[in-house]
């Protein structure tokens, strides 16, 4: 289920209201059903996975946990390991490999051969929804349980619970088992509180997603489809709308998972801090996609020694933290590029630093100057994430500096308009979230946000379909 | 407590919600109405002053401007026979009944309109058409007709809550019906005994041995877009029955404008069981909406061959004298029926 889509706006508040009726021990079973239901809304034939995911890693943390033998356990962890890489091998990177079939083969073999057109069609056109998210969630609980971090789950349905938990379902923030599970099994009284601030984060969402991405996301694709006939300003313009897309887009879904979470009584982490506000890349990637990134921090960057080893050592690892970064998000090598340029410009603020310090500097007009240079370095590596290949990104670079068409791009007044709510909003926000915000505010100032976001959802929000940009990773 | 807070915030956010309506219907919806929904005003308007209203879609209008010695439309040419009756138009391209429909039933009860001709275009219940990829596109339009309040309609396009499937999904449920679906029909012996096996076999050799690739593709077309059997669970008979019905209700007479067909060429390529399959869906349409009390004017086979302006393909598009065949069958009904 999408949470852009009206039958979300009947399931969440009679999930919620089946919830606190009835008794909390159950409540977590009823979460497990609601979670598949809301799955398989979306890809009924993909819930097998979710399963599967869900009794493998569950299987494999138990034996990990009950072996004594250290070589068992890492062999145990190597099982789990390969099973959840493969599964995203197989779903999401096959494709980047079988490029010379055309994609039109899917339909002539499921004509000639159904079973084989099956597969074709499912490695080719349906990307199982959010199996990066929840293999990577499943994957922290065996990999905490390894490190002794975490004790084992001895129950599956509880286990499956903590993966099939739906508002981070298909898209995070990435949870961790011991953060998550012991909301999902507490007992929770429905708090107006919660109810308050569950809904100031999903209209702040609703925000972001319908206003900003969806039409942003229409400058996008026109420039990114067409760039030759752009004037190079419009075809930066539509490079800074694909930031703005990309970030209103995840960081909207994020909102709306924690809102959502929170009217059940339970907490996601923070995945988003307004990171465009960021003075220098290093500070970008504390504030972007947080439950990914510690993810990465936590399983593989320290696993590989951290900043305890030598310096060649240490700038290997935090590329290879950022290439795979990239990797995860798709099978493209657009990706990978995406990733070593933030790894390269990380390296290189980090070498500089001591020259060189924007972002702590004590004069405003030095960070000032460090936000802008993170922002265009953001805004070039996004390029060759939102391009299909690399001579597209080169297409589209090409265009900036040699520009063949004249066509400008013709922003409406009302987008301009959302787009500025968009700046004040982020600009306020600045290291707050929007419902602990709201509520030390005065209730005028308060209604006076619910009705501005509320007016722009209502009357600008974008009705050209664009789904969740990271529904794809 | 805590319930009546809730119930009161919600009560307010629901004033607010009315208020942005107000706001939206005056300053934006007019704009966003003609882009998304572009034939509403028009027919907002024309049911103010017709007594007629013709849907339809290209069939409607001339498609050779070069050829055709004179261009009028159907809806022209019906209405050049009916001089005390005004008549007004609603053409648009790829719409089919369950387009119509909405529009239909924004039609004023008690306005002028008492009758509606309604384009019934053989091939908008076929799969293919049934699962085109510009669906997609004409339910968004249909979501514009619906008589719904200007916001709320805005918040469904927006939270895409109509048919928008993709083209892929689309496509996949078009070649499994080709695929699954058995041709059975009381009297008419099938050579096949699907589509896609029907099109498999349908093959036409040149002297040389190749194939005459041109022909197979045509043939392909036409087995796929007529070698269907239409029953009550056609999703098109549907809104047509809809239509029928609102249109009951609002004492609207209806017409069916069945539309002409090149029988002839289907019999030569694809064999006699697809034409037979061609008059069997025909006949069923016309008892079926006869018995409902509608005007069904049978036009399948009174255009001939060489008046199909698209001699290589299956649309239905005519030079004049196809058009003005169908127009005088129509106008006939119509006087016959006044």
């Amino acid at each position: 289920m999408l949470f852009n889509s009206l039958p979300f706006f009947i399931f969440l508040p009679l999930v919620v209201l089946i919830y606190y009726l009835l008794p909390f021990r159950v409540r977590w079973i009823f979460l497990l059903a609601a979670g598949y239901i809301f799955y398989g809304f979306l890809q009924p034939q993909f819930l097998v996975l979710l399963l599967l995911s869900t009794c493998v890693d569950f299987y494999f943390a138990l034996k990990i946990s009950e072996s004594k033998n250290k070589s068992y356990k890492k062999a145990y962890l190597a099982l789990s390991l390969c099973f959840n890489i493969g599964l995203l091998f197989v779903f999401k990177y096959l494709s980047l490999f079988l490029k010379d079939i055309d994609p039109m083969m899917a339909n002539i073999y499921r004509a000639e051969h159904p079973i084989k057109g099956m597969v074709m069609n499912a490695i080719y056109f349906s990307i199982p929804v959010g199996i990066s998210f929840y293999t990577f969630q499943s994957l922290s609980y065996t990999f905490d349980v390894y490190y002794g971090r975490q004790k084992a789950e001895t129950s599956l349905p509880r286990y499956a619970a903590f993966v099939a938990y739906f508002p981070p379902l298909v898209a995070g923030p990435i949870e961790r088992f011991h953060h998550l599970s012991t909301q999902i099994f507490a007992n929770h009284k429905p708090l107006y509180k919660n109810f308050a601030n569950g809904f100031r984060l999903m209209l702040l969402g609703f925000f972001l997603k319908m206003c900003i991405a969806d039409n942003a996301g229409n400058y996008t694709d026109l420039v990114f489809n067409k760039p030759e006939d752009y004037a190079s300003s419009s075809v930066l313009l539509g490079m800074v709308m694909f930031g703005i897309q990309i970030y209103a887009d995840f960081s909207g879904y994020s909102l709306i998972a924690q809102g959502a979470s929170i009217w059940l009584g339970i907490q996601l982490v923070d995945n988003f801090r307004t990171p465009y506000l960021s003075s220098s890349v290093t500070q970008f990637w504390k504030r972007w996609h947080i439950s990914l990134t510690t993810w990465f921090k936590d399983y593989l960057y320290i696993p590989m020694g951290g900043n305890k080893v030598g310096v060649p050592r240490w700038v290997i690892n935090i590329l290879i933290v950022f290439l795979v970064s990239g990797f995860w998000h798709g099978a493209n090598y657009t990706f990978i590029a995406w990733g070593a340029i933030h790894g390269l410009a990380y390296l290189a603020e980090h070498f500089t630093k001591p020259i060189l310090n924007l972002s702590e500097s004590k004069f405003k007009i030095l960070r000032l100057i460090g936000g802008i240079k993170t922002f265009v370095i953001v805004t070039i590596a996004w390029v060759f994430f939102r391009a299909n290949n690399f001579e597209h990104a080169k297409h589209i670079f090409k265009s900036v500096l040699k520009p063949l068409g004249t066509q400008t791009l013709e922003v409406t007044n009302f987008v301009w308009l959302v787009m500025s709510v968009f700046v004040v909003f982020d600009v306020m926000l600045y290291n707050k979230r929007i419902d602990s915000f709201l509520e030390s505010k005065p209730w005028g100032i308060r209604w006076l946000v619910y009705a501005i976001l509320l007016g722009c959802i209502l009357m600008f929000a974008g009705t050209v379909k664009h789904p969740f940009v990271y529904f794809q990773f | 407590m805590g319930d009546i807070k809730i119930a009161i915030r919600i009560l307010v956010l629901a004033a607010i919600a009315i208020g942005f309506n107000a706001l939206f219907t005056k300053f934006i919806w007019p704009e966003e109405l003609a882009k998304e929904g572009p034939e509403l005003q028009k027919l907002l308007r024309l049911s103010n002053s017709c007594d007629v209203l013709y849907f339809g879609e290209s069939s409607n209008i001339s498609y050779d401007p070069v050829k055709d010695s004179i261009t009028t439309s159907i809806s022209g040419l019906i209405a050049e026979q009916l001089p005390n009756k005004k008549l007004g138009d609603i053409t648009h391209q790829a719409y089919h009944a369950g387009i119509y429909l909405p529009l239909i039933k924004r039609i004023p009860p008690n306005g002028k309109v008492k009758t509606v001709i309604v384009t019934l275009n053989l091939r908008t219940l076929d799969q293919a058409c049934i699962h085109s990829g510009l669906e997609t596109a004409l339910q968004k339009q249909a979501l514009y007709y619906a008589n719904q309040p200007p916001v709320w309609i805005h918040l469904r396009a927006a939270l895409n809550d109509y048919d928008n499937v993709s083209e892929h999904e689309r496509d996949h449920k078009m070649w499994k019906q080709w695929t699954d679906d058995k041709l059975e029909v009381n009297g008419i012996e099938f050579p096949y005994p699907t589509i896609k096996t029907w099109c498999e076999a349908v093959k036409f050799p040149l002297p040389d041995g190749s194939e005459d690739m041109p022909k197979r593709t045509l043939a392909d077309h036409y087995v796929k877009a007529y070698a269907f059997v239409i029953d009550e669970d056609n999703p098109r008979v549907k809104d047509l029955d809809e239509i029928v019905r609102v249109c009951g209700y609002k004492y609207i007479n209806v017409v069916f404008n069945l539309l002409a067909e090149n029988t002839d060429y289907a019999d030569s390529l694809a064999g006699k069981s697809l034409a037979q399959l061609i008059r069997y869906n025909r006949d069923y349409l016309v008892k079926r909406y006869t018995a409902k009390g509608v005007i069904v004017v049978d036009n399948l086979e009174v255009v001939q061959g060489k008046d199909y302006t698209d001699q290589n393909w299956t649309t239905e598009h005519y030079n004049y004298t196809g058009r003005k065949a169908i127009a005088n069958n129509v106008a006939q009904k119509l006087l016959m029926n006044n």
